[in-house]
């Protein structure tokens, strides 16, 4: 009786166990096996094992230009994490202002840059905003009579287009998290406050952050996440294969990228992948424990 | 009761999702018996234009009717992932296929093909353009048919180009000059100046090389730094080299001029440009060579599987595809420049401005190397380019960079 009640739990699972495995631990798996194999153009049908040479190839690669890869995506992450919750949160608020007319269309509005596809909205930035020729922001520069400007051919402008258009596309998902952790607060808080003399910033500094804290743990989580994998904003921006922009900035998956997929040696480039992802696990359980701390 | 729903719903998650598991041989033995009576199919694989495509297989089909052979053209987007995922599965991958030939060193290393000398006599093809011969031969083995070629032509806005077709390069570059006011957005010449297709006819010119035939890199060699410095020149006044921006300036008449391939014609028809055609070899360079651009064969190859059960009916589509009038079919309806030289006798290709500007460049034309290596050399001489061009970086060191990133992509590969 017992051991069928403990069985129990994992025959309910079992059709989603055997989904995770084809799914995620196959492949990973399989990774693994190509990574200790010759696998490559040169051995196509006729690889074989060949031990933990290609792992040793593969630590070689993890030089100066990872490090500075993984240095640009630390700056990357946390300087767009910064800035998207303190907009976020300013614009949360606004919506959050009583009496505030047609909150339900602007909220809307915001939701726009989320909705669309990725890849049709960095195309977008790339040619109605920073194109030199057609792009709105030469447009103005060529207004004021100034030069024209390439903001994607040198890495610093290059940086912060791709961080700017990443926060057009990410603060939808933060502003609705932060509006819906706002509207959890109970008003009779603030009314208090007020009593007592709290202005505007000690109002929120004590009583709106800390309520909401808790509840957008998660979401700041994983978007902290996403924003540290980003891959196709600076891809498509700079790095496209017939028009790089000439700037050469590398996140860590752009790296990734560059080394591992572009070689056609699976062995090589399984190892390369195994190696670089074990660096990218360890730094996210390092920085999902320190956010965690700091909540 | 609730238990036994939920285990019953269980077990059928479980049976679904094990689905289609199945052994797909199970059912032969309910194939009808007439095989032989049946038309057989050849299915040839591709990643190019439908309408090309149907024009092909409209002409071998007609031409093969008696012999109750078909040929089936299928669009496989991503083509070399394809043949690399089933060009040795007979049951799933083609029988041949029609690409570009740049990617044949990589099939043949993989083991994939077969020599087309094992199926066809050399005589087949002697008609053939020799540079689209060689597009096909690896190791010194033809392994290529080729069908057709595309390669960099400079084309024109004739309401807009004042003078006349320059036939220096020097003159070119005064004309730019001249005609070129970044400020308005108007240019005399666009073209995408970072990318190495496009600087091919520089580079091939002044007689350097991106990668040569013992797959070195050729990114530190005197001449090709010689080349990217003298289209640096032309770059700056060549607006962003964008495919969509030069593409748009020409299309919208900001340009007088483009450098592009046949396939920017569909476009510049729908914009209705009044367009004029010259050949890139009929520009010669300060050292008194012409440009020489890259040129792209399109040809077919045979899937070794298919040549060894299939050799007949292989050899009878081979014939048909090496015969003059599927290269006049080509051209007459599709605008393509035919790779068999007696297509060229019919007036109508032979009066075909675009075609035959391009059959004039294929003298200077080189094909892209078939190596394998060259599928990473794009990315390090591109980067190369965009640095010099677009980064102000210098030269010498920027090469030196980037044929060390060349070397070690090689070096990856094995």
């Amino acid at each position: 009786m017992k051991n069928k009640r403990k069985n129990r739990p994992w025959m309910y699972s079992f059709p989603a166990l055997i989904l995770i495995g084809i799914i995620v631990v196959f492949p990973i798996l399989y990774t693994g096996y190509i990574s200790l194999t010759n696998m490559n153009l040169y051995h196509w049908d006729n690889y074989h094992l060949i031990g933990l040479e290609n792992f040793q190839r593969a630590l070689l690669k993890v030089d100066s230009g990872f490090f500075k890869a993984l240095l640009t995506t630390i700056l990357w992450t946390f300087l767009n994490m910064v800035i998207q919750i303190a907009i976020a949160f300013f614009i949360a608020l606004g919506l959050n202002v009583k009496g505030l007319k047609m909150a339900r269309v602007y909220k809307t509005f915001l939701m726009f840059p989320w909705a669309m596809p990725a890849y049709v909205s960095i195309l977008l930035w790339k040619v109605g905003m920073f194109n030199t020729e057609f792009g709105f922001l030469n447009k103005i520069l060529t207004a004021m009579g100034l030069e024209k400007m390439n903001f994607l051919s040198e890495n610093v402008p290059a940086f912060l287009s791709c961080m700017i258009l990443n926060l057009w596309m990410a603060l939808p998902f933060m502003i609705m998290m932060m509006d819906g952790a706002l509207q959890s607060v109970d008003r009779s808080y603030y009314e208090s406050a007020k009593l007592d003399g709290a202005g505007f910033w000690k109002q929120n500094w004590y009583i709106t952050i800390p309520s909401i804290k808790p509840i957008l743990l998660p979401s700041i989580i994983m978007t902290t996440f996403t924003t540290f994998k980003q891959f196709d904003i600076i891809y498509l921006l700079t790095m496209q294969k017939g028009s790089l922009s000439g700037s050469t900035l590398q996140t860590i998956i752009t790296y990734a990228h560059q080394n591992a997929f572009v070689s056609n040696n699976y062995g090589l480039s399984s190892a390369v992948s195994i190696v670089i992802f074990l660096f990218i696990i360890l730094f996210s359980l390092f920085t999902n424990r320190e956010i965690k701390e700091a909540a | 009761m609730k238990k036994r729903i939920a285990m019953f719903l269980c077990a059928t998650m479980a049976a679904s999702l094990l689905a289609g598991c199945g052994n797909k041989t199970s059912n032969t033995n309910e194939k009808p018996q007439n095989d032989t009576a049946k038309a057989q199919e050849i299915s040839i694989w591709h990643d190019g234009d439908e309408s090309v495509m149907s024009v092909i297989q409209e002409q071998v089909n007609k031409e093969l009717a008696e012999d109750q052979l078909t040929v089936k053209f299928e669009k496989k987007s991503g083509l070399t992932d394809q043949i690399k995922l089933y060009g040795n599965d007979e049951e799933s991958g083609p029988d041949m296929y029609l690409y570009a030939h740049d990617s044949l060193g990589a099939f043949v290393e993989m083991g994939v093909l077969s020599p087309i000398t094992d199926i066809l006599e050399k005589d087949a093809y002697k008609d053939m353009l020799p540079m689209t011969l060689k597009a096909g031969e690896y190791q010194g083995k033809q392994y290529l048919l080729p069908l057709y070629f595309e390669t960099l032509l400079f084309m024109y806005n004739k309401d807009l180009w004042t003078d006349e077709i320059p036939s220096t390069t020097e003159e070119l570059y005064t004309y730019m000059e001249q005609n070129t006011d970044s400020a308005k957005g108007t240019y005399a010449l666009v073209n995408q100046h970072s990318t190495a297709y496009n600087v091919s006819p520089v580079i091939n010119g002044f007689g350097g090389y991106v990668i040569n035939e013992e797959a070195k890199p050729g990114l530190t060699k005197k001449e090709t730094k010689e080349a990217i410095e003298y289209n640096k020149k032309f770059a700056a006044l060549e607006a962003d080299g964008d495919y969509n921006t030069v593409t748009t300036l020409f299309n919208e008449g900001k340009a007088q001029a483009i450098i592009g391939g046949p396939w920017l014609i569909p476009g510049i028809k729908d914009a209705n440009i009044n367009l004029g055609i010259k050949s890139l070899s009929d520009f010669t360079l300060p050292n008194g060579n012409s440009l020489a651009p890259y040129s792209g064969i399109q040809a077919i190859g045979v899937l070794k599987h298919a040549a060894e059960n299939k050799k007949d009916a292989i050899k009878k589509v081979l014939t048909v595809l090496s015969k003059p009038d599927v290269g006049v079919a080509l051209a007459e309806k599709a605008n393509c420049a035919p790779a068999n030289q007696k297509a060229y006798d019919q007036e109508k290709v032979a009066n075909n401005e675009m075609i035959s500007a391009m059959k004039q460049t294929a003298e200077t034309a080189q094909p892209m190397p078939n190596i394998p290596e060259m599928s990473v050399m794009w990315g390090p001489t591109e980067s190369l380019l965009a640095a010099v061009n677009k980064s102000e970086e210098d030269l010498d060191t920027a090469a030196e960079k980037y044929q060390k990133e060349a070397e070690t992509a090689i070096a990856d590969m094995k």
